[in-house]
C-alpha cells in the first residue's frame, strides 16, 4: 500500500480530492477540531502536564516564576507529613460523608415522590430545582445570614423550643454539618430532575406486570425502581462524591475554615498554599494528590454500587 | 357490603396521597424559606435589623418597608459594573462553547479521518481530571499570556471544558447519515451541512447547552476569583463576597446584594427553566 493510500484508505482515492496527498475530508476534519482542540491543549493539557512539573520544583522567588529550583519529590515528602493537610482531609471526607448521602438520598425522594400522582408538579419541580441556579457567592451570604446566632432566622425559631441554640457556624462539632446542610439545600435540585427524568423513562407495563404477581410498594422499588435507574444513581452518586470533595467557597466566604480549623478543606488549603503562601510546587503537588484521592474514590464507587445488582 | 373493603383501601389511598402532598409542599415550603427571609430583610430598614424577627410577605400593615439597601449598592458599589462583566464573561463563554464544541462535535461525528478516535479518547478522558487541580500550573499559564483581570483569562480556560463535546459528540452521533448523503449529492458543501442541515437539527440541545453554560460560567467563583484581582473587573460572585467579607453586621446589604446578584439569574430561570433542566437531564443520561 502507498502512501497516499494508507491516509486515504484506498478504495476512497477515486472519491474525494487529494491535497498534497491527504484526503480533503482529513483536512477538514483536523481544521473542524482545530479551534477547540487549541483551547483544550492550552488551558487544559498543557496545565495538567505543567502541574507535574511544578510539583517537583520550588520557587525560590516570589515575585519571579521563571526561577525554578529541582527538588524531587521533596514537595509530596512534605506533604504528607504536614497536618494541617491532614486536618483539612479529616474536614473534607466529613463534608462529604454527610452531604453526599443527603443529597442523593433526598433526590431520590423527592423525584419518586413528584412523579407520583402529584398536583402541581411543575411548580415543585420549579421550587425544587431552583437553588442550583444561585451562585455560590449568594448562597453563601444568605446561609451566614440565616445561621446567624445574634440575629439569624434558624435560631430565632430554635429559641422557641430550647434555651440556648447552638452557634451553627462557631462550634467545631456543628461548622461541617452546617455547611453540608446549606450545600444540599443549594444543590440537591441537580439530582432531584436527574432522577426524576430516570424514573419518567421506566416503562409502566413492568410495574402493572410486577403488580400480577403481587409485587407492589417496597419489593417493587427495589426489583423495578432501583435497578431500572441505576445508571442515574452511580452518574449522580460519583458527581457529587467530584464536587464536594472539591468544596472550596463555603469554608472560604463562611468560616475561612474556622472555628480552630475544624472547616478547613483540601481544596481551599491548596487555595491557601498557592496563593496566599506561594508556595506553588506544594499547592501543584496537593493537587496531584487531590487526583489521586478521587481515582480511588471513583474506583471504589464503581465497585460497591457498580456492580451490586449484576 | 362488599363495597365495605374497597372504600377502606380507597380511604387509606387519599390518606396516603394527602400525606404525600403534605410532605412534598412542606419541603418546597422550608427550600423557599431562606428566599423569603432574604426578600424580607432586603426592605427592612436598619434599626430593625437587629430584631431577629422575619417579616412577612407582603410586610403586615404598619411595618416599615425601605429601598436604602438597593440604593446604597447601586450609589455607593460597583455592583452595576459588576453584572455587566458578568454578562460579557458568561455571555462570551457560552458563545465560543457552543461555536467551537459544536464544530468537533461534527468532525468527530460526521467527518472521517484517522486519528479523531484517539482525539476523543483524550477528551473524555479529561473528564477525570478534576478542574480544581489544574488551577495553580493553569494560573501560572494564563498570568504568562498577560490575561490576568482580562475576560479571556477567564472565558478561555472555561471553553476548555469536555462537557459540551461530549454531549453534543452523544446527539451527533445518532442523526441519521441519509440527511447529509441526500445534501452532499445536491452539491452542499461541508460548511453547509453543518450550518444547514446539522445546526437546525441540533437547535434543541443546542440551545440547553447553551444555557446551561451560561448559568454555570455566571455563577463560577474560584477561578475569577484568582484571574479578577482588579474591583472593576470582578463579576457579581466575587463583588458579592467582597463587599460582604468584614462587615457580617449589615444583613440588608447582604440581602440586597444577594437578590441583585441573583435577579438576573433568576429571570433567566422563569423564562427558560425547561431547556435547563433537560440540559441537567442530559448529563445524567449519558452519563
Amino acid at each position: 500500500m502507498g502512501l497516499t493510500e494508507r491516509f486515504t484508505g484506498g478504495a476512497d482515492t477515486t472519491k474525494r480530492k487529494t491535497v498534497a496527498g491527504f484526503r480533503k475530508e482529513t483536512i477538514e476534519g483536523i481544521v473542524w477540531s482545530l479551534p477547540y482542540l487549541a483551547v483544550f491543549a492550552v488551558f487544559l493539557v498543557w496545565p495538567a502536564l505543567r502541574g507535574l512539573y511544578m510539583s517537583l520544583h520550588t520557587y525560590p522567588n516570589k515575585f519571579d516564576l521563571s526561577q525554578t529550583e529541582w527538588v524531587g519529590l521533596q514537595n509530596y515528602v512534605e506533604l504528607f507529613n504536614d497536618p494541617v493537610f491532614y486536618n483539612a482531609m479529616e474536614g473534607t471526607f466529613l463534608f462529604v460523608a454527610i452531604s453526599v448521602p443527603l443529597l442523593v438520598i433526598l433526590g431520590l425522594v423527592m423525584a419518586l415522590g413528584v412523579n407520583k400522582n402529584v398536583a402541581g408538579k411543575r411548580t415543585l419541580r420549579a421550587i425544587y430545582f431552583s437553588p442550583y441556579v444561585l451562585t455560590v457567592a449568594v448562597v453563601t451570604l444568605v446561609w451566614v445570614q440565616m445561621y446567624s446566632t445574634s440575629f439569624g432566622l434558624i435560631n430565632y425559631y430554635l429559641g422557641f423550643i430550647m434555651e440556648n441554640p447552638p452557634g451553627w457556624l462557631t462550634s467545631t462539632n456543628l461548622v461541617m454539618p452546617a455547611l453540608a446542610f446549606m450545600t444540599v439545600w443549594w444543590l440537591v435540585g441537580f439530582n432531584f430532575v436527574i432522577f426524576l427524568a430516570a424514573r419518567q423513562s421506566i416503562p409502566d407495563w413492568l410495574y402493572e406486570a410486577a403488580q400480577l404477581d403481587g409485587a407492589h410498594g417496597w419489593r417493587a422499588f427495589k426489583d423495578i425502581t432501583l435497578p431500572q435507574m441505576r445508571n442515574s444513581v452511580v452518574f449522580v452518586v460519583m458527581v457529587q462524591f467530584i464536587l464536594q470533595f472539591q468544596v472550596f467557597a463555603q469554608p472560604y466566604v463562611m468560616t475561612q475554615g474556622g472555628p480552630k480549623d475544624s472547616s478547613d478543606t483540601l481544596v481551599y488549603y491548596l487555595y491557601r498554599s498557592a496563593f496566599s503562601q506561594q508556595e506553588f510546587g506544594y499547592g501543584a503537588a496537593m493537587g496531584y494528590v487531590l487526583v489521586a484521592i478521587l481515582i480511588v474514590i471513583a474506583i471504589i464507587n464503581f465497585k460497591v454500587i457498580g456492580d451490586s445488582n449484576d | 357490603m362488599t363495597d365495605a373493603p374497597i372504600r377502606s383501601r380507597l380511604d387509606s389511598d387519599t390518606v396516603r396521597n394527602a400525606l404525600l402532598h403534605v410532605f412534598l409542599y412542606g419541603l418546597a415550603f422550608l427550600m423557599a424559606v431562606p428566599y423569603l427571609y432574604t426578600i424580607s430583610r432586603s426592605f427592612q430598614p436598619n434599626e430593625l435589623l437587629r430584631d431577629p424577627r422575619p417579616y412577612w410577605i407582603p410586610p403586615l400593615v404598619g411595618e416599615p418597608v425601605t429601598l436604602e439597601h438597593y440604593q446604597y449598592l447601586v450609589n455607593n458599589t460597583l455592583v452595576v459594573e459588576w453584572t455587566i462583566n458578568t454578562f460579557v464573561i458568561a455571555g462570551g463563554a457560552t458563545i465560543l462553547i457552543v461555536v467551537i464544541d459544536s464544530m468537533i462535535a461534527f468532525s468527530l461525528t460526521r467527518l472521517d479521518w484517522p486519528g479523531q478516535g484517539a482525539i476523543l479518547g483524550l477528551i473524555l478522558a479529561s473528564f477525570m481530571v478534576p478542574y480544581y487541580m489544574n488551577i495553580v500550573p493553569l494560573y501560572q499559564i494564563v498570568s504568562d499570556l498577560g490575561l490576568i483581570n482580562s475576560y479571556w483569562g477567564v472565558i478561555l480556560p472555561a471553553a476548555a471544558s469536555p462537557l459540551g463535546v461530549f454531549l453534543l459528540y452523544q446527539f451527533f452521533k445518532d442523526i441519521p447519515e441519509e440527511y447529509e448523503e441526500a445534501a452532499r449529492l445536491d452539491g452542499f458543501s461541508t460548511f453547509q451541512v453543518y450550518t444547514r442541515i446539522i445546526l437546525p437539527l441540533a437547535k434543541p440541545i443546542l440551545s440547553a447547552l447553551a444555557l446551561f453554560m451560561f448559568v454555570y460560567n455566571w455563577n463560577a467563583f474560584l477561578w475569577p476569583l484568582l484571574v479578577l484581582s482588579e474591583q472593576t473587573a470582578y463579576t457579581l460572585p466575587i463583588g458579592l463576597v467582597n463587599l460582604y467579607q468584614g462587615n457580617i453586621d449589615t444583613p440588608g446589604l447582604h440581602m440586597a446584594v444577594a437578590i441583585l446578584g441573583s435577579l438576573p439569574l433568576f429571570i433567566v430561570y422563569l423564562l427558560f427553566q425547561g431547556q435547563l433542566v433537560r440540559a441537567v437531564q442530559m448529563q445524567g443520561a449519558t452519563g
